[in-house]
């Protein structure tokens, strides 16, 4: 059995009236000790995805979903309590900045405690130890006097690391990395980088990477879903996905790679931008700016279709072009 | 930005007027987005236009005594007389006409005050801010002295010294109400000074008072017109608060704080000489708050989306 | 955390010899004759004027007249009441309990409701509860004072009878002074004799209640509007969606990662209200006729007590400060950025 299914998720903000889908018949499945990477443009619905699946909308956004399952269990209907049992504990998330994402008033050694104390309840001495473990499993040096220290305290990467050791307190099942490099340096984003694939080893997690960048999941993930305007574009298997993309925003996508593009004089470029609210095309919503552009891709929009290893949401799959 | 640029350059000149609204009819698709501002905005008109037309107005003098008539409730209740429709005082005098007569007399301390304060508190902030080191210190330093006192017992103390009457209470308020004229200019002249439009008007040699006034002053002028509002409805309620603590404007003049210095002792017998004066004062101050808040929102959009 | 405390304790002490500079301007400002203001005094013979001029000081020019001054107060001498004959520090310390008291309960009265109303609106953000809220706290907020308490003593005392009129406890009732605090008092006495001083503690509450909260709408109304919106700001925070993702409680995400960082700006803010409660406090001890600082102050300014309206605002301005001081050092306290910053 899957670890998570998703089938046919939505999620709508806005107005009844005048609703924008920022998640549009999503469908995902991770395995367990999958690595799984979902890669978009800003706005394509990548975060939104998971904050939805995790609760974390705040009655904000409206969810609907055919399956919303984890480990068995039917996200959908249980009740908040059940959820928050799941999330932090089976489920755990890092995000973007982890300059922000710890609570300035608070020491990082209080909120690495704060998840064991509710998840596991451990108290005393058996609390500090574990979090004094999660410092150094996470390579944070001079675990035990940081752990008395507030985040303004700490550099960009080291605050990531503690995000990191917060999220695996409980060794979770599924951890969600949301761009968890991107608000930092170049020469740590590599640092961080092998801790989450290392800790997804050795922990046997299943590791959801969200990023804008295919070059980051390229080496690590099994399986790549490249997500477009709200919808996935493209999912497939890794390496597959990166020889033979089927889909021309993938295409494209892997055409901007500077390593891809080695010879060439000018990096390749997708004009314009994802749709937002109000310029939706009604037919396939990479219409406007796909260089493989016809006039059915105009009027209708495409479905998921199945190709060797994956889905595509493409009337004029690449592959079939060329075949 | 850039992007922005560019497509509004590509696009026809009619569309350009479509894409930028003129500044007032913009600021007032802020302003008028606020319910609440508008209301307050009609109120004000209305006791703008009573005090200015006062004599018109008002059935009869505010000074008039009607010896005959001596608490006479107001028209809707039994004993009221529709010749006094909001009832008299304690000496026969028409309350209606006295608060028509009475908003005359606290928009225009209100109005002076205000000028008053804002005026050197203007300059004062930009000197605080053109020259930081020592002038700026001394200015800020004394300002935060007149910080430390409760605005209402320096303007009280201000009144001891004075004494009571018109002008002075309009000098104690201005007093009271610079400090945060002068810290508010500061702030922001010393944010602007760090932009580039600044530097750039420097290096073309714009002179000292060109730079402060032609150049720096009109960016801050938004938070400076906010404030204003703000500080015209305190000094509203500072000088109906003297009034009512006997320093203010003198009796017999009409004024909505001295009217309830005596009020006090009609408590039992009648409630309309208690209320009326205080409740004008509460609708014209918070009308006054009203507007400043919707001028906050057309004015300012970075608070507009804050809170 | 104590050179911070020194830092600001630097800040303090300029700041309190401006206001005595003020304080010692503020009398020589009066127009007229500086002996009649000092002693009171119209009709003097010029060799008394003259002995008077000498024993005040006031022929000495006006930079040793203003080191006398400091002179006097750093020896603890604040002059007497022109009126009373006695000194203004002991005037001030028998009033100043019942000015305190007040305070306190007015400020205890805001915070609580303030915090609260501010809290649930921000949750609860749009809803009816947050539209009738900033409504309130706007009208609040605009509120002539001097007039509420009249308007409250028309409904609960004259009308309903609830409440006492005036002052801070019925005549019948004989209460030593203890504390100067008359909740305490009346509570101690009625310890001590429950016979003879039955009700007496349940008398000072009531008449306590209507000018708590007649003081403390303003600040009340402040705080409610603060808490809300920096409320709103720190919800929008990211460590507030880790605090979530964590799978906290709500009741744990707000009172623990929201609340504490949503007060730091309203602890300012509150700090700030000091001074508008002592302002207040002059408005609503004149209408309640509250034996406290401020009717003591505007009393002396009615008798032209001159040395009391000197020294009385010089002690009101410098526990103004004192007290900011305080909410600055609690601030370091409340915000770790602000504690090592360096």
């Amino acid at each position: 059995m899957s670890l998570l299914e998703i089938k046919n998720l939505s999620v709508e903000f806005g107005s009844e009236k005048n609703p924008f889908r920022a998640v549009e018949g999503l469908d995902l499945i991770v395995n367990q000790g999958e690595i799984v990477g979902i890669v978009g443009e800003s706005g394509s619905g990548k975060s939104v995805t998971m904050m939805a699946m995790m609760g974390l909308l705040e009655g904000q956004g409206r969810i609907v979903a055919d399956t919303l399952q984890f480990d068995g269990k039917n996200l959908l209907t249980i009740s908040a309590r059940e959820r928050r049992k799941i999330v932090g504990k089976d489920i755990a998330m890092i995000f973007q900045d982890p300059m922000t994402s710890l609570n300035p008033s608070y020491t990082v050694g209080y909120q690495i405690m704060e998840v064991l104390k509710i998840h596991q309840g451990l108290r005393g001495a058996a609390l500090k130890q574990r979090a004094l473990e999660l410092m150094e499993m996470v390579e944070i040096p001079a675990a035990a006097s940081r752990l008395n220290a507030y985040p303004h305290q700490l550099s960009g990467g080291m605050s990531q690391r503690v995000v990191i050791a917060m999220a695996i307190a409980c060794n979770p099942k599924l951890l969600i990395a949301d761009e968890p490099t991107t608000a930092l340096d170049v020469t740590i984003q590599a640092q961080i980088m092998e801790l989450l694939v290392n800790l997804q080893k050795s922990q046997n997690m299943a590791l959801i990477m969200i990023t804008h960048d295919l070059a980051v999941v390229a080496e690590v993930a099994h399986k790549v879903a490249v997500m477009y305007a709200g919808q996935v574009a493209e999912m497939a298997k890794v390496p597959g996905i990166f020889r033979t993309p089927t889909h021309p925003y993938t295409e494209a996508l892997l055409k901007s790679i500077p390593e891809h593009s080695k010879g060439a004089h000018r990096l390749s470029t997708l004009p314009g931008i994802v749709p937002g609210q109000y310029d939706r095309p009604s037919g396939c919503l990479l219409s406007p700016r796909c260089p493989y552009v016809q006039d059915k891709c105009k009027a209708q929009r495409p479905g998921l279709t199945a190709i060797d290893g994956g889905v595509v949401r493409c009337h004029y799959p690449i592959t079939a072009k060329e075949a | 930005m850039t992007n922005a640029n560019m497509q509004n350059a590509a696009v026809p000149a009619e569309d350009a007027a479509v894409n930028y609204p003129s500044p007032i009819k913009e600021f007032w698709q802020g302003f008028s987005y606020n319910k609440g501002a508008v209301a307050g905005l009609i109120f004000m008109i209305i006791v703008v236009l009573c005090a200015v037309l006062a004599p018109l107005v008002a059935p009869y003098s505010p000074i008039e005594q009607y010896r005959d008539h001596l608490l006479t409730p107001p028209a809707w209740l039994d004993g009221g007389s529709s010749a006094f429709l909001l009832g008299t005082d304690e000496l026969g005098r028409d309350i209606l006409s006295r608060l028509i007569y009475g908003a005359r007399l606290s928009l225009f301390i209100g109005l002076c005050s205000v000028l008053l304060a804002m005026v050197p508190g203007v300059v004062l902030g930009l000197l605080a801010a053109f020259f930081p080191k020592v002038l700026g210190g001394v200015i800020m330093r004394v300002m935060d002295i007149m910080m430390a006192l409760p605005s209402l017992l320096l303007a009280v103390a201000i009144m001891a010294i004075l004494g009571p009457g018109l002008l002075n209470a309009m000098i104690a308020i201005a007093t009271v109400s610079l400090p945060a004229y002068v810290r508010l200019t500061r702030a922001s002249a010393m944010t602007e000074l760090n932009r580039d439009y600044v530097t750039a008007s420097r290096v073309s040699g714009a002179g000292l008072l060109r730079l402060m006034f032609n150049t720096v002053l009109p960016n801050c002028m938004a938070p400076l017109i906010v404030h204003a509002t703000m500080s015209f409805s305190s000094a509203i309620l500072e000088i109906a608060a003297l009034g009512f603590l006997g320093l203010g404007v003198q009796p017999p003049t009409p004024e909505w704080g001295t009217m309830l210095a005596s009020a006090r002792d009609y408590i039992e017998r009648a409630w309309w000489v208690v209320s009326l004066p205080g409740l004008t004062i509460l609708l014209s101050v918070l009308a006054i708050n009203l507007m400043g808040d919707g001028l906050r929102d057309a004015l300012d959009p970075k608070l507009k989306r804050a809170a | 955390m104590l050179s911070f405390i020194f830092r600001r304790l630097g800040l303090l002490i300029p700041t309190f010899f401006g206001i005595t500079l003020l304080t010692f301007g503020l009398i020589r400002m009066i127009p007229g004759d500086p002996v009649e203001v000092m002693v009171g005094e119209r009709t003097l013979d010029p060799q008394m004027h003259a002995d008077a001029m000498h024993r005040l000081g006031l022929d000495k020019p006006l930079y040793a007249q203003y080191v006398d001054y400091i002179g006097n107060l750093l020896h603890g001498n604040l002059g007497e009441s022109l009126v009373t004959k006695t000194s203004v520090w002991t005037e001030f310390k028998t009033l100043f309990p019942a000015t305190l008291e007040l305070a306190l309960a007015a400020m205890a009265f805001a915070v609580v409701f303030g915090l609260l109303a501010g809290v649930i609106a921000a949750i609860k953000r749009g809803s009816i509860f947050d539209h009738g809220v900033m409504g309130i706290s706007l009208t609040g907020f605009s509120m002539p004072i001097f007039w509420w308490g009249l308007i409250l003593i028309m409904f609960f005392s004259v009308k309903l009878g609830w409440t006492p009129v005036s002052g801070r406890l019925d005549l019948a009732f004989d209460i030593t002074p203890r504390t100067g605090f008359m909740l305490i008092d009346t509570w101690l006495a009625e310890a001590a004799d429950p016979s003879a001083n039955a009700g007496a503690f349940k008398d000072a509450l009531m008449h306590l209640i209507l000018p708590a909260i007649v003081l403390g709408t303003i600040p009340l109304a402040v705080i409610a509007r603060m808490t809300r919106s920096s409320m709103l700001e720190v919800l929008r925070e990211d460590y507030v969606r880790t605090a979530r993702a964590k799978g906290l409680s709500p009741a744990r995400v707000i009172f623990v990662h929201t609340l504490r960082n949503a007060l730091i700006p309203v602890l300012t803010v509150i700090g700030l209200q000091v001074g508008t409660l002592m302002g207040g406090a002059v408005l609503t001890e004149t209408i309640f006729s509250w034996p406290g600082i401020g009717k003591w102050l505007i009393d002396a300014i009615s008798r032209r007590d001159y040395p009391v309206v000197q020294n009385g605002i010089l002690i009101v301005a410098t526990l103004v400060i004192i007290t900011n001081f305080i909410v600055d050092i609690l601030y370091g306290v409340a915000n770790p950025r602000i504690r090592h910053a360096k």
